[in-house]
């Protein structure tokens, strides 16, 4: 609606001030500006994080645009009164009251209600619990919070120990802070053993609860194999300690028969915040150096908050694997670290995970993200650190996972842009009064119809379901994720990885597949109507021709495939579950050579 | 590391450090009894090598948890290692028998690979040099490819300990002489093999032929010339006995002052313009001789700036850009963080990993080196300019910037022949002093600066950022940083061309020992060039010097132009440098830490993928070549290299597999709170409560 003309772009990272001039629309959705070259830059209103006008200069009034997906834009608006209309716009577009008011609510793929519907039955978890091989003579589905009585923050669907009665769940509910009182999370099938996630315990200095120990007792009889059971506090010992004050805190080991307790030192969240806004500080430095970008690094501190729910996401597995022992996470209300924790040990552990159906499944069991936190600056680093402990991990195994970085950055993306409903609502109960399922639409459909661009070629299938991954966790290993806090710095990208080299090949290799079919169908077919020898070599020969065709096909220079350009179609419409790349198109869409030919007997790939 | 002491209830729980002393040693208890066993290992000798001391019943431990394990055996020094001939020499799988080194076994150190020796007395540690009072209980030895032995004494007899202690550092750290080094016996041994590899097409440029042939190939040949006024090294014992100069340039002017001040050609770029070298003229006082060198250089500087050359560009590599002083600092920052004696101090300094990373400097050496590349590679690719680097025997940075600018510019210098041609060009011919820069005779240590490691740092990082640019890879260069301690190969045993003929051909002339450097005051050369450069040159160059803002610009456009294009892997290849694109070479440094290494996973595990792949790519058209041609046999099928992919170490080929104890524990933790985030710490986890909704 608002349109303003002249409008600079300035380049992030360039230090002689680079800038593109266009032309800045205001929709109800998005901010869109349209270079001199008709790039456009769509920004939804909904990824803004923050907005902020800098004192005028000569050129014009600078507006800087914060978004939650790690973009940064820098406009100049020639007039100050352009710029100011502008920036209450987006104050007042970016900061939805209410949630009916989210884009979600209003985003339309032109889908019928059944489709609708098919796509949210996509991903199933009760199914699921029946993949873990649940209820079982250990197991058994509670039916105890059908009607959020016990817990409003739970599913109605919740698995407990066979041997846990429902007055043992409604004293142990009563003893733990939220009501979230311990529940199955992850089932090893193989080790019979169990991931169980709760609350803290409103324990004090010295209360305890005979119910709550009776469930804890009950969880590690649920395993046949081991009888003590790890309880792992995923805080660091100080603030549960600080906790006991205010009638929370931890497990006394006294008053549990057979549990080993453990805190695993995992900071909370205010301290994650401000980690990720000095690492975002770093990163965005004009001309950064090698010094300043590895101290900086250090000093926010983010590499070490991944490191340590990665190592307690190790402890996780090898309790469950070398020791065969269950294990019950919990921080203090057993929503973030604990959901963090219990999902990457999960993916750890079961290989079906690291699939790309599987991996919605653990997204599906849900991190929460809050999206009407208050502060719209306070984006929730929780998810985005999630992601990223996955993404170190399919740094390190580049074999393990189906899907590649992209299909992660694509998940982030929506995560916050509130486009489809997955992500909305902080628990199920929220979502059903929502009526998400009515109004809203699933992503996961969007994105396994584009399933190509998010494979990785290197997945090797072969993997056993419970190969278990041993990441390694020392410093060296981690690295700063370019791809997500650069993502929309064009200068900063690699143009081309390794990785479109091999789906080149891998595509190369179907249509070799193709080519033999064929030609031994022809052969059969020939053969068939005569069976003279004479012919059939004429018949090599008539086939002959094709190979000019077939060594061209295999000249790799000529092929451009790529899971990249394909990223590239435009905004909503064709492609409504990406919306990221719009303004590459074009300079991708030239074709890259993708592996080199092997003229000059130079650059081949030898290892 | 996971799976390392016992499940405790505390937060961190590291290998604790010793807190009592116990009458029990530990060795005493993991070493099974002392099985001194009775299947000797023997000693492998290359020919000519000799045996000079051993010692037996040394213990060597193993590092592969916080209790130390120890392996009983024989520890040897030769004329050309120091090796330790284990007990437990216990049968490897193939795939890590197939790629190991055939010189050097896991067990071997170089004499010249040797670094520092310290000898623990009384659980101190102590550097061991000169002759001893009192023999070490333990010996530490840390490798200058980095490995870290140690070895145990306490069951060796004394005069044993006495004899192969005194020999390994008499060997190892006293000064020798270059008649002495390794490589001659073993030439003189296996004499009857010692000729050329005829695959080998390396090109040596040991002849008038191979210069030729360089300009050729480089259409370099229409402004430059062969020359052979250096035949026999009449002119000057620094630069190699044929070499590439200026057309018009006469020869008297190569013999005025020895070579110095000469531009040498290194490399023409398609577009015409040329990398050019110059080492600095002597520095004098008087003024007299002065004024001579004065007019000596217009005259040369007149020549090369005319037409048909292009414009030069000075750029001074003793001046302002890196001082060997701070390589050395930096380097020697930098190796300490991967000579880790045990887990626990390996555990301490992971905490502070990057900004003991950052205090080292190394990786920002390795910008600035790779910077100047691009700026170089700017002037001559974008502004057809001729550049001319200075220094002051043009034989460290020189060769170092030289001929990382042909690596990004010369596809040719990306393969494996083209890359060996041009470290022998720019490095062996260019009269880089290997043997005081490895300080292989161990005269001086101010004279060691790994100029040679830097570079192959530098071309690490663009085979890492631009692997299918490169024939070769990683472990090509991590085996070719390995060969510079290995006294087999003469490549980087000599100071120089002249003084490599001259030991190679008449070896039965004993040299006198070449102390041989007159090494000038530091500094001269800045201010002779600009003294010299803006008082003689005019204002065309000076102009030039003094832009370098403008240049700054240039660089970034140019820089940030090409990587926004798709790259030509067969054209000019530019790293990144960007802070977070500097990378440790993981392989070549971490190679020996067991902790760092991930198992089934990292790039080897792309790497086998791709060559699986690239094996089925193979095979289904050798099917249907088959298929044209029926009348053929069938193919057998492919050799594959790296089948059992899943648990290669990421540190393949070179760290072994650690199994580890594998209880599950949290590592170190120790970090304490950031200060100004205790606040935080301190807060409750927010929970939105659904009644705000």
């Amino acid at each position: 609606r608002i349109h303003v003309e002249q409008v600079k772009l300035l380049d992030r990272f360039s230090t002689s001030n680079k800038s593109l001039t266009g032309t800045l629309y205001l929709t109800a959705t998005h901010l869109l500006f349209i270079d001199s070259h008709q790039k456009e830059t769509w920004i939804l209103h909904h990824h803004i994080a923050s907005v902020e006008k800098l004192a005028l200069t000569t050129s014009g009034c600078p507006l800087v645009i914060q978004c939650k997906n790690f973009r940064i834009v820098h406009f100049i608006v020639p007039r100050e009164r352009d710029c100011h209309d502008i920036y209450n716009s987006l104050l007042q577009l970016s900061k939805q009251a209410k949630y009916e008011d989210l884009y979600a609510f209003s985003y339309n793929p032109k889908q019928n209600d059944s489709e609708r519907l098919q796509g949210w039955q996509v991903i199933d978890l009760a199914e699921e619990y029946k993949r873990m091989g649940v209820p079982n003579s250990h197991w058994q589905l509670s039916d105890a919070n059908r009607e959020y009585k016990i817990c409003e923050t739970y599913p109605r669907e919740l698995y407990v120990p066979q041997i846990a009665s429902k007055p043992i769940i409604v004293g142990s509910s009563k003893f733990r802070s939220k009501g979230r009182f311990p529940v199955l999370s992850y089932y090893h099938q193989d080790k019979e053993a169990a991931i169980c996630r709760c609350s803290q315990p409103l324990s004090g200095f010295s209360a305890r609860c005979l119910e709550d120990e009776h469930l804890l007792q009950a969880i590690s009889k649920a395993n046949p194999v081991n009888r003590y059971m790890y309880v792992m506090d995923t805080r660091p010992k100080l603030n549960a300690m600080a906790n006991r004050a205010a009638g929370k805190g931890y497990e006394n080991e006294d008053n549990y028969s057979n549990i080993r307790f453990q805190f695993v030192g995992i900071e909370n969240i205010h301290v994650m915040r401000s980690s990720l806004q000095k690492l975002l500080e770093v990163s965005g430095t004009k001309g950064l150096s090698v010094n300043d970008f590895y101290s900086g690094l250090e000093s926010s501190g983010w590499l070490r908050h991944i490191k340590a729910v990665m190592d307690a996401a190790i402890f996780l597995a090898k309790a469950i694997m070398v020791e065969n022992a269950s294990v019950l996470v919990h921080c203090s209300d057993g929503w973030d670290r604990t959901s963090q924790v219990c999902s990457l040990g999960s993916l750890l552990l079961d290989s079906y995970y690291r699939t790309i159906k599987g991996f919605m499944l653990v997204l599906s069991g849900g991190v929460r993200c809050g999206h009407l936190d208050g502060d719209p600056k306070e984006v929730s680093p929780v998810f985005t650190q999630f992601l990223e402990c996955v993404w170190h991990l399919t740094e390190q195994f580049p074999q393990a996972f189906e899907f590649n970085e992209e299909f992660l950055l694509q998940i982030h993306e929506h995560i916050h842009s509130c486009q489809f409903g997955n992500f909305l609502g902080n628990c199920q109960k929220e979502r059903e009064e929502l009526k998400l399922k009515e109004k809203t639409y699933s992503l996961w459909p969007f994105l396994l119809e584009d399933q190509k661009k998010y494979i990785n070629p290197l997945y090797s299938f072969k993997s056993q379901r419970f190969t278990v991954l041993e990441p390694n966790t020392v410093s060296f290993n981690f690295k700063f994720w370019r791809n997500m806090y650069h993502q929309f710095d064009r200068t900063l990208h690699p143009r081309q990885s390794v990785f479109n080299i091999i789906m080149n090949m891998n595509e190369q290799n179907k249509q070799l597949q193709k080519d033999i079919q064929d030609l031994e169908s022809k052969i059969k077919q020939r053969k068939n109507k005569q069976t003279d020898g004479v012919l059939t070599k004429e018949l090599l020969h008539s086939v002959c021709p094709e190979s000019p065709t077939l060594k061209t096909s295999l000249r790799f220079k000529e092929q451009t495939l790529l899971p990249v350009n394909d990223a590239l179609r435009t905004i909503e419409g064709s492609s409504p579950a990406d919306n990221r790349y719009s303004e590459y198109a074009e300079e991708f869409s030239k074709p890259e050579p993708a592996v080199v030919s092997l003229e000059y007997g130079v650059a081949r790939m030898t290892c | 590391m996971l799976g390392k002491g016992v499940v405790g209830g505390g937060g961190g729980t590291k290998a604790p450090k010793p807190s009592f002393v116990s009458y029990v040693r530990p060795e005493e208890i993991h070493t099974n009894e002392k099985e001194v066993t009775e299947k000797e290992v023997t000693l492998h000798l290359l020919p000519g090598e000799q045996l000079l001391c051993e010692a037996s019943t040394v213990l060597k431990y193993v590092q592969e948890d916080s209790c130390q394990h120890g392996v009983y055996g024989r520890l040897v020094c030769t004329d050309f290692k120091i090796a330790f001939l284990g007990d437990d020499e216990s049968a490897l799988d193939n795939d890590e028998t197939q790629f190991k080194n055939k010189v050097i076994g896991e067990n071997d150190i170089t004499l010249h690979c040797v670094d520092q020796i310290y000898g623990v007395f009384d659980e101190k540690k102590k550097t061991l040099f000169g002759q001893l009072k009192k023999y070490p209980e333990k010996l530490i030895i840390h490798c200058k490819d980095l490995r870290v032995f140690h070895f145990c004494l306490r069951y060796t007899k004394e005069e044993e300990v006495k004899r192969i202690v005194s020999g390994i550092i008499h060997h190892t750290q006293a000064p020798k002489l270059l008649k002495r080094l390794f490589l001659f016996s073993y030439a003189t041994a296996t004499q009857n093999n010692t000729a050329a590899d005829p695959k080998n097409h390396t090109v040596m440029f040991d002849t008038l032929k191979d210069w030729c042939w360089e300009l050729e190939r480089t259409k370099g040949n229409m402004k430059y010339k062969a020359v052979s006024v250096n035949e026999g090294y009449k002119v000057c014992e620094r630069l190699p006995a044929y070499f590439v100069v200026p057309t018009p340039l006469a020869e008297e002017d190569v013999q005025r002052f020895q070579g110095h001040g000469i531009p040498i050609w290194c490399w023409s770029c398609h577009n015409g313009s040329a990398l050019l070298k110059m080492s600095a003229l002597p520095k004098e006082q008087d003024d007299g001789i002065l004024q001579i060198q004065k007019s000596f250089l217009d005259g040369i500087y007149k020549t090369i700036h005319r037409p048909p050359y292009e414009i030069v560009k000075t750029e001074d590599l003793s001046g302002n850009f890196l001082s060997l002083q701070e390589i050395q600092t930096a380097y020697s920052k930098f190796k300490q963080l991967f000579l880790i004696d045990n887990s626990t101090e390996f555990w301490d300094t992971d905490i502070k990993w990057f900004s003991l990373l950052e205090s080292s400097s190394w990786l920002d050496i390795i910008r600035r080196c790779l910077k100047k590349a691009i700026e170089i590679t700017e002037c001559m690719e974008a502004q057809n300019m001729n550049i001319l680097l200075l220094e002051e025997n043009a034989s460290d940075l020189c060769c170092l910037i030289s001929s990382l600018v042909q690596v990004m510019m010369d596809p040719h210098c990306r393969t494996r022949i083209g890359f060996q041609s041009l470290v022998q060009k720019e490095w062996v011919m260019g009269g880089h002093c290997f043997l005081d820069r490895c300080n292989h005779l161990r005269q001086s240590d101010k004279e060691e600066v790994p100029v040679f490691q830097l570079f192959l740092d530098c071309v690490w990082q663009l085979v890492h950022q631009h692997p299918p640019a490169f024939e070769f890879t990683e472990t090509y260069l991590t085996v070719l940083s390995d060969s510079l301690y290995i006294p087999i190969f003469s490549t980087f045993f000599f100071n120089s061309p002249h003084q490599k003929d001259t030991n190679v051909h008449q070896r039965q002339l004993s040299l006198p020992l070449t102390q041989s450097k007159s090494s000038p005051k530091r500094g001269f050369f800045r201010e002779e060039t600009d003294h010299l450069i803006k008082n003689l040159l005019g204002k065309r160059i000076s102009k030039l010097i003094n832009s370098s803002d403008e240049l700054q610009d240039n660089f970034r456009e140019f820089y940030d132009s090409w990587h926004s294009k798709p790259t030509d892997y067969h054209g000019l290849l530019l790293p990144h440098i960007e802070g977070p694109e500097i990378r440790v070479w993981a392989q070549r440094y971490l190679r020996w830490i067991p902790e760092a290494q991930i198992l089934g996973g990292g790039t080897v595990a792309t790497m086998s993928k791709l060559l699986e792949m690239m094996e089925e790519v193979q095979s289904l058209q050798e099917k249907i070549d088959e298929r044209h041609h029926s009348q053929e046999d069938p193919q057998a099928e492919p050799p594959c290299l790296l089948r059992n992919s899943a648990r290669l170490s990421s540190l393949f080929p070179f760290a072994l597999l650690q199994r580890h104890s594998s209880k599950p524990i949290l590592p170190t933790s120790g970090w304490k709170a950031l200060g100004d985030e205790e606040d935080l710490a301190k807060r409750e986890d927010e929970f939105v409560d659904l009644g705000d909704v």
